[in-house]
């Protein structure tokens, strides 16, 4: 199971300093609930898609639309009939079914889906997972808080893979074979699989607090630092940089 | 000087969650070692090696619950009053399962944090890896997750952790175990040239060890003893039980029918993932066939496909050319699993139940055509035959017997034949024979998979070689 | 003299959000929320065999993540919240010193909790933040069908690990 949000690549994106990329983000979705023209939100989310293409390619943009794809078409085809006031566009008869309003308010939300799915996309495929937690620990996140993020990303995998394991040594071990059941039946056959699977990872909680505390994590003594973000050299430079855009584009764009 | 390690008088039981209560591990057990020097300690598998090291770490019984007595000092230290962090920079372990004892990310990380914990200045962390990285030749698998790295990698991290750290005692347990030769020879120039007290614990006697060590301990019936040099080894082989003769010497193997596996021109593809390469890796068998009754080997290096073909043989995987057929039947998929039992190297994949009983009847209650005192009859000759107890609680059994107990459970399933994946890892060759024994009384035919060539000498019948993909008979 | 608990709690917290992770993305269905998952199958099994920490961060963090790495992120605050507050509400309606059965009424009262909780909590959040108020509303039978499926199949899993495994009685926080 792959978990890496990571895409490799060379672009502007990469050499931002996460810090301020960070605090991009997290300005750019509170940016998406104030009160801009349509124009303007689509604007910008185009120049996100953009930005986005020229550092991690097409290919990245597609995938992320397709999975974002059945929310996104649910939210444009389902709410234009539920805005009821306002003129209407389309009507059969006296029964009105989609109003300009309703258009409206869908085109905006799903903009703003896609702007802000896009964004956290964006951040986590050219920031890697440790760049994004030292920046965390720079806005101060425990130091604990960010162990157990980075534990937990090494045992995905290694959870996800015995349990695969563990499904297919329980298939090996079925009697008759299982066709067509019904549902609750096949719910109840998942029992085995999950109980294995979790007593499986249960076992490695001890070991892992033993090896941490043989790694001397436990006591009270303040910690070094392997790794820093000390390669990226203006962190209050991009800040600003990002802050001005975001500003720039709310005076630019805003409902007078 | 001071003793590096000081043992007197320690007695230890582990916790037990049944009704009947755990053997004592250890029986007023004394051990000293001084400090700079080099031991060996002896000890067939579970008889309390690890338990030994980890109660040395102070990790045991705070994370495995158990009753101890007895008196510890590491250099002075009493253990009763030290927490497993202060122990850091005065006691290293290496574990004889590494991925237990990955914490990190990735390889670089992995070194870095312990570098951490002691508090050191960024330029000498960084120099202190790289020292021990490129001295393990781990130096392109920097970033690599654990997940990615074969067994002889992980355990080489391991090392490299424990040089960068630089503690005045290791213990190392099966640390020659996985490495290839190389990395052996360099393990033990490590251990001679170095002035550390190094305590090795294995449990099966290495050519390495011959000049290495200044003293050679045996663990002896809950004791430690220290017998002279040409009764030493007889009295391990005697607790490994390998005086006893072969349990297949005697077996006469006549099954009901004799049924043909074979496998001819198979070719077939597996993709392999990590960081450095995409390749593909590809499978080839021009021929190969098993019967029932009979008991074959296939040996090969780390990462030479064994898994894959043995994946492909039980019908887990698919193959794109060629035909796998029993008796004549070309078959695949759920229909084939039907027929091949695989037997991971891992017991604790199907463990889900309560007691060895309920396990042992979990496959026979499904099958509509038997009734219940039937069941039960079959599953108390299969407890007796596998020499399991049927009240015991599986996830909480010794090593040996949950691989006993998995393949009881197969043994059960009657599957005319079995793939057993690297049966001989921590267990004495006596056990992995017994069990081997056991699973044939049926008469079904049982392909074995081992890296270790002599246990592959003990079974003695065809062989066949896999490398690289290409599988041939020898 | 040992009981200094912090590389233990971090250890579980650290694997009980794995297992979360793992349960949410491993087992899809694709509907028009996201996809229908095993979530609260874990969820509940933390919460009816850890403490309510455990269970709130496990919960909490295990969906954030799982929802970032599968690229939706606009829903990762609101599950935190939905399904954080969902874990720490079963384990504290559940808690039990010793090792007598929880009662039936208890369990009952834990169920409804964790129905009312996932539908009600992604119902108003998302109709505030993501979409309007008849968009989410659509969404509400699936998440009561998923949570209450996932409050039983857990209530099932929880008894058989403890059970099968019967250390995971001292871990708890």
């Amino acid at each position: 199971m792959t978990i890496n949000t990571f895409v490799a690549g060379k672009g502007l994106l990469y050499r931002f300093d996460p810090r301020a990329k960070l605090l991009t983000v997290v300005l750019l979705c509170i940016w998406f609930f104030l009160p801009v023209r349509l124009v303007g939100l689509y604007t910008v989310v185009g120049l996100l898609i953009l930005l986005g293409a020229l550092n991690t390619g097409f290919s990245h943009i597609l995938k992320t639309f397709l999975s974002i794809l059945p929310m996104l078409l649910f939210m444009v085809l389902f709410m234009p009939f539920n805005v009821r006031n306002g003129e209407s566009l389309i009507s059969i008869g006296s029964f009105t079914l989609i109003t300009a309003e309703g258009l409206e308010q869908a085109v905006r939300l799903a903009g703003r889906f896609i702007g802000i799915t896009y964004a956290c996309t964006l951040l986590f495929a050219t920031t890697v997972m440790q760049e994004v937690m030292l920046a965390l620990r720079a806005f101060h996140l425990p130091y604990k808080a960010g162990l157990v993020v980075t534990l937990a990303f090494t045992y995905i995998p290694f959870i996800a893979e015995s349990f695969s394991q563990i499904a297919e040594s329980h298939s090996l071990r079925e009697a008759e074979s299982e066709q067509g059941k019904r549902i609750f039946q096949r719910l109840k056959d998942l029992v085995p699989t999950l109980t294995s699977a979790l007593v499986f990872a249960l076992r490695s909680i001890p070991n892992l607090a033993m090896s941490l505390e043989l790694r001397g994590f436990g006591g009270e003594e303040k910690r070094s630092s392997f790794k820093d973000l000390s390669s990226y050299r203006h962190p209050f430079t991009h800040t600003l940089l990002s802050c001005i855009m975001l500003v720039g584009f709310w005076v630019l764009f805003r409902v007078k | 000087m001071q003793n590096a390690l000081s043992i007197t008088n320690l007695s230890f039981t582990y916790h037990s969650y049944g009704e009947k209560a755990c053997e004592r591990i250890f029986d007023e057990l004394n051990l000293q070692i001084k400090e700079g020097s080099k031991t060996l300690l002896l000890a067939p598998f579970d008889k309390g090696k690890t338990t030994l090291a980890k109660i040395i770490c102070a990790v045991c019984p705070k994370y495995f619950p158990g009753t101890l007595s007895g008196n510890i000092e590491v250099f002075g230290s009493d253990l009763a009053t030290v927490e497993p962090w202060q122990l850091l920079s005065v006691c290293s372990y290496v574990s004889q399962n590494p991925q237990e004892q990955f914490v990190a990310n990735s390889v670089e990380e992995e070194v870095a944090f312990p570098l951490e914990s002691l508090g050191l200045c960024r330029a000498e962390m960084q120099e202190r890896v790289d020292t021990a990285l490129k001295h393990w030749g781990l130096d392109r698998l920097r970033t690599s997750s654990s997940q990615e790295l074969s067994g002889g990698e992980r355990k080489r991290v391991l090392l490299a952790v424990t040089e960068a750290i630089d503690a005045r005692f290791w213990i190392l347990d099966e640390a020659f175990d996985d490495l290839d030769q190389k990395w052996r020879d360099q393990l033990k120039e490590m251990i001679k040239q170095g002035n550390k007290t190094v305590l090795v614990l294995a449990s099966r006697y290495l050519a390495e060890f011959d000049t290495l060590f200044d003293q050679v301990l045996l663990l002896d019936e809950k004791k430690i003893v220290a017998p002279a040099q040409e009764q030493l080894l007889c009295r391990f082989s005697q607790l490994c039980q390998d005086d006893l003769p072969n349990p297949l010497a005697a077996q006469v193997c006549t099954p009901p029918s004799v049924r043909q596996l074979v496998c001819t021109d198979l070719i077939a593809e597996r993709r392999r993932t990590s960081t450095l390469e995409e390749a593909c890796f590809k499978v080839e068998v021009p021929h190969f066939s098993l019967q029932s009754g009979e008991l074959i080997t296939l040996v090969g290096p780390n990462g030479s496909g064994k898994s894959s073909f043995s994946r492909i043989l039980c019908g887990l995987d698919g193959y794109l050319h060629g035909a796998i057929k029993v008796d004549g039947t070309p078959l695949s998929g759920k229909e084939l699993s039907k027929k091949v039992g695989y037997l991971f190297q891992n017991p604790d994949l199907q463990i889900f139940l309560p007691t060895v009983n309920d396990e042992l009847s979990w496959s026979l209650r499904r099958r509509r055509d038997l009734k219940t005192e039937e069941i039960r009859k079959k599953v108390a000759h299969c407890a007796d035959l596998f020499g399991l107890s049927l009240s015991d609680t599986p996830a909480t059994m010794s090593y040996p017997l949950r691989k006993a107990l998995q393949a009881a459970v197969y043994y059960l399933l009657d599957r005319p034949f079995y793939i057993l994946d690297e049966l001989d890892s921590a267990l004495t060759y006596h056990t992995a024979l017994t069990i081997i024994r056991d699973l044939r009384q049926h008469g079904a035919g049982i392909l074995l998979i081992t890296h270790d060539k002599q246990f592959a000498k003990r079974v003695e019948q065809r062989t066949y070689s896999i490398e690289k993909g290409r599988l041939c008979e020898l | 003299m040992q009981q200094n608990r912090n590389a233990l709690k971090v250890a579980m917290v650290a694997v009980l959000t794995a297992v979360v992770v793992v349960f949410t993305l491993v087992v899809r269905i694709p509907t028009a929320k996201g996809y229908l998952n095993l979530c609260d199958v874990a969820i509940c099994f933390i919460a009816f065999t850890f403490g309510p920490w455990s269970a709130f961060i496990a919960a909490g963090l295990g969906t954030a993540l799982a929802d970032l790495i599968s690229g939706y992120a606009q829903w990762a605050p609101i599950s935190f919240v939905v399904h954080g507050v969902e874990g720490l509400l079963i384990a504290l309606i559940v808690r039990q010193k010793g090792n007598e059965a929880v009662s039936i009424f208890r369990k009952l009262l834990a169920g409804l909790v964790c129905i009312a909780t996932v539908s009600l909590g992604y119902f108003v959040l998302s109709a505030l933040f993501i979409s309007t108020a008849s968009v989410a509303a659509a969404e509400i039978p699936g998440n009561i069908a998923q949570s209450g499926v996932g409050f039983v199949l857990g209530l099932g899993v929880s008894s058989a690990v403890k059970k099968a495994y019967p250390p995971v009685r001292s871990l708890s926080w």
